[in-house]
């Protein structure tokens, strides 16, 4: 399943926002991509993250694949609210 | 060829910056300092510039030039995170000598810095240096108070799975 976010946290995804997001999705087994630009990396990874390099009003997309990827994307979903980080479209 | 492999597995972490070596709770900043982002060191420079802590490839240089990523050959992944909330400062203080992709050696110099300025206009210049991949390796830290740039051992990385048979 996926989900399509707009990030409005006002430096992008560096570091903090990065691990933010990371750590929130590392305890499911899903297999989590984080889709931007058309280009896509595993979002357990804060380096994958980062190098994407992902300004604010950047659209992008979140997709979970596993057994527990519903409770992932909600527990995503969460975290990007809560922090600030983007808001769902 | 395969005790060559074993032998290379162990991965030594030199200091990028000089300065004092600190633990990674002593950052003031819980990104850092709770391991969110994985475990590591910090220094605070005194002076001079980043140089390479290992050989490796850049894996990460953003615009704002205040951090940058390699990874190793054999996987481990390093960010220097140069200051806190540096960020902010949209590139101003730092001049990069090297890209995305570029390989570079223990030692090379990677991104000068103008630490005066930082102080002015930074939170901290507290650099941490952490493993962003450090959940599945074992890392040994070095008992050290001066890390010299390219010189200073800072921390050993092994895997995980190697320390179970030792």
């Amino acid at each position: 399943m996926e989900k399509s976010f707009k990030i409005t946290t006002s430096e992008g995804l560096h570091a903090r926002p990065a691990t933010l997001l990371v750590s929130s999705v590392s305890p499911f087994t899903a297999s989590v991509e984080l889709l931007y630009n058309n280009k896509s990396v595993n979002l357990k990874s804060i380096m994958g993250v980062m190098a994407q390099a992902i300004p604010v009003g950047a659209l992008v997309t979140i997709s979970a694949n596993g057994a527990d990827a519903e409770e992932l994307i909600s527990k995503v979903t969460e975290v990007i609210i809560s922090q600030g980080l983007g808001e769902e479209c | 060829m395969f005790s060559n492999l074993f032998k290379k597995r162990k991965l030594q972490i030199f200091a990028p910056v000089n300065g004092e070596v600190l633990s990674l709770d002593k950052v003031p900043d819980p990104v850092f300092s709770e391991k969110m982002m994985g475990d590591g060191v910090a220094i605070m420079p005194d002076e001079g510039n980043i140089h390479a802590p290992i050989e490796g490839t850049v894996i990460l240089m953003p615009d704002t030039k205040h951090a940058i990523g390699i990874r190793s050959k054999d996987g481990t992944e390093i960010l220097i995170h140069i200051g806190l909330e540096t960020v902010s400062l949209k590139g101003n203080g730092f001049n990069t000598h090297v890209t995305m992709g570029d390989s570079i050696a223990i030692g090379q110099l990677l991104i000068e810095v103008d630490w005066t300025y930082l102080k002015e206009h930074a939170e901290s210049i507290i650099t941490p240096i952490v493993i962003t991949n450090s959940s599945d390796r074992v890392i040994q830290f070095e008992n050290i108070k001066q890390g010299f740039a390219g010189e200073t051992v800072l921390m050993t990385v092994s895997p995980l799975s190697r320390i179970n048979g030792q």
